[in-house]
């Protein structure tokens, strides 16, 4: 069975001023697919997540979501579709205990659709609700620190939150920006594994510095530079090409 | 154990709250408890904006005019029924609330404090001067309100079991609001407007909602005021008195409802009795000021803090922004 398509751009751009940060990117991710992105830094990595996802509007080109054009889709529609991101820079808020940070993701679909009431006046923290938390909390590994302040977790630990929080939407493509930078060797392996078993799950794309991270991890793999996609195909078939080597090992990653 | 007491503080707290405003009676005057009843509704709405959503706003009087001036309009002109007055006064609020909001809250940090204080501004001269045929312009009107069965609010006394109740029904409202899901929402749009997007909600309107609760509670508690003064002069709307309630929050401790409460009387107090002992009293309230934004930034209650084993202020780390 050839499978569908579930995100996929065309001629997608975007300038900052005269900078072309994105030029013309054509790309495709299947159904179920996991796969990567990798690039130098300033490649224009980011900026390509930050358009598929809402944050920025692309200057020219399309994005298509299971074949519908989603470019101008506010971001939280594209969430209610299935599309949940993390950030480069982690991003939770530290100001909430770790369970309260839990509370908005899983309440999403719980309540606040279901029942309005609930979420404007129930109880936030009500015994069910916490349990949905701790379960997703689990799944990460730091189910311990629920009461603990997010201010209070490491860079690692605040990087397994937010991916619970995005589990916990039930994306259908799930978009990791640099999901492993920052990250000691231990919690690498963590998050790694993490991700190894969302395989198949769902669709996973990820952006990585470094091609041996995650040339085990991703079927298939896209190569950014400045601002293009120069290249895509199987994990050993990027690492194997001359022009790639040049362009990538000549920069001096890794 | 602690959600055993936590239990019984709750259900011990309406009795509480009632005593203490009780008690303000013999040791004040019936009219200085009720002005400070008022006034605390008045900054637990604008807590919520400012407190919760970190959206300092310097034009809340505006919704507090609206509110004395849709009681006060309706009263000289529609019907002198004080319910009827009071649900015209928070109409007003939250109608300007809708109409304004869209505009405003689009706006963060320094430019949404100031496009408030324009809009305040405009208020005021639309009160003073654009519609001095309706509003009695600078002279104001003075109100006459009809009773309601046994219900006089011509006296003080009856004004302040009013004005009791609706605080107790407010500080409900606010404190089941910001301990609900989406009491969560408001206090992320603080730390991190955009990321809430990414969780799936429609963040706009979440500001938005808000900024309508907070007109609409404002003006309630100027409805209240046009019944506990019977009049009204434009002085209820003016600029001028917008640091008043940002004063009462930051003594009272941003993003806590008691501190409301607290820093409502504590601003009515010092703003009635310290005139009498010292002249320029003003210099005194800004030194007040500066200490609690500089020093204690959670109010009064944070002072405790100092004590206590040093924490990190999460308020500073936070950064707002997404990469
Ligand atoms: N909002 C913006 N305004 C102006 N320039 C921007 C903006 N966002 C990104 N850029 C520029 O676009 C280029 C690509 O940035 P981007 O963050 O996408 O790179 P990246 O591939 O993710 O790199 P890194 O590996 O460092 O994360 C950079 O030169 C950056 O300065
Ligand atoms: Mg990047």
């Amino acid at each position: 069975m050839p499978s569908q398509p579930i995100l996929e751009t065309r001629d997608l751009s975007i300038a900052f001023g005269e900078y072309k940060a994105v030029d013309k990117v054509d790309f495709l991710i299947n159904t179920g697919d996991c796969a990567g992105i990798i690039g130098p830094n300033g490649a224009g990595k980011s900026t390509f997540f930050n358009m598929l996802t809402g944050m920025y509007t692309p200057t020219a080109g399309a994005v298509f979501y299971q074949g519908v054009n989603i470019t101008r889709l506010p971001v939280e529609k594209r969430v209610a579709l299935g599309m949940v991101r993390t950030f480069q820079l982690v991003s939770v808020f530290d100001s909430l205990t770790v369970l309260q940070n839990m509370i908005p993701p899983v309440d999403r679909f719980r309540r606040q659709y279901a029942n309005k009431r609930l979420f404007y006046f129930g109880e936030a923290e009500s015994p069910e609700v916490v349990e949905c938390c701790r379960t997703w909390l689990a799944k990460v590994g730091i189910e311990k620190r629920g009461r603990e302040m997010t201010a209070n977790l490491s860079y690692g630990e605040k990087r397994k939150l937010e991916i619970a929080m995005a589990l916990s939407l039930e994306p259908k493509i799930l978009l990791l920006d640099e999901p492993l930078a920052g990250l000691s060797d231990v919690e690498i392996k963590d998050v790694l594994g993490l991700i190894g078993g969302l395989r198949g799950k769902f669709t996973i794309l990820l952006i990585e510095h470094k091609i041996s991270q995650i040339q085990n991890l991703v079927r298939r793999l896209s190569v950014m530079h400045e601002g293009r996609m120069i290249a895509q195909g199987e994990p050993l078939e990027i690492i194997h090409d001359r022009e790639i080597r040049r362009i990538y090992w000549g920069a001096g990653a890794e | 154990m602690g959600a055993a007491v936590c239990n019984w503080c709750k259900r011990l707290e309406m009795p509480i709250i009632v005593f203490a405003y009780l008690a303000l009676i013999p040791l004040l005057s019936v009219n200085m408890a009720s002005e400070i009843i008022i006034f605390s509704i008045y900054a637990l709405s604008y807590n919520l904006l400012y407190g919760f959503m970190g959206r300092l706003s310097v034009g809340p009087m505006l919704f507090l005019g609206a509110g004395v001036y849709g009681a006060a309009m309706c009263c000289v002109y529609l019907t002198a029924n004080p319910i009827a007055c009071i649900a015209a006064g928070i109409v007003c609020g939250a109608l300007l609330g809708m109409l304004l909001g869209p505009v405003t809250v689009r706006a963060a940090g320094a430019a949404f404090a100031l496009v408030n204080m324009a809009f305040n501004q405009v208020g005021f001269f639309m009160i003073q001067t654009g519609l001095a045929g309706w509003t009695g312009g600078s002279d104001g009107k003075s109100l006459y309100f009809d009773p309601i069965g046994p219900l006089d609010f011509n006296k003080p006394n009856h004004v302040f079991g009013l004005a009791l109740v609706c605080l107790l029904a407010a500080f409900f409202l606010m404190r089941r609001l910001t301990e609900s899901p989406f009491g969560i929402i408001i206090k992320t749009i603080k730390e991190n407007e955009r990321r809430g997007n990414f969780l799936g909600y429609n963040i706009y309107g979440t500001k938005l909602l808000v900024y309508v609760i907070t007109a609409a509670v404002s003006a309630f508690a100027g409805a209240l005021y046009a019944i506990m003064f019977g009049y009204v002069t434009p002085s209820f709307i003016s600029p001028a008195r917008n640091i008043e309630v940002i004063f009462a929050t930051l003594i009272g401790g941003r993003g806590n409802i008691y501190g409301s409460l607290l820093g409502g009387a504590i601003f009515i107090l010092i703003s009635s009795y310290l005139p009498n002992i010292i002249q320029r009293w003003e210099l005194f309230f800004g030194l007040i000021l500066l200490a609690s934004v500089f020093w204690f930034s959670k109010g009064i209650p944070g002072i405790m803090d100092l004590f206590g084993p040093k924490k990190q202020d999460v308020n500073a780390s936070a950064k707002g922004g997404l990469r």
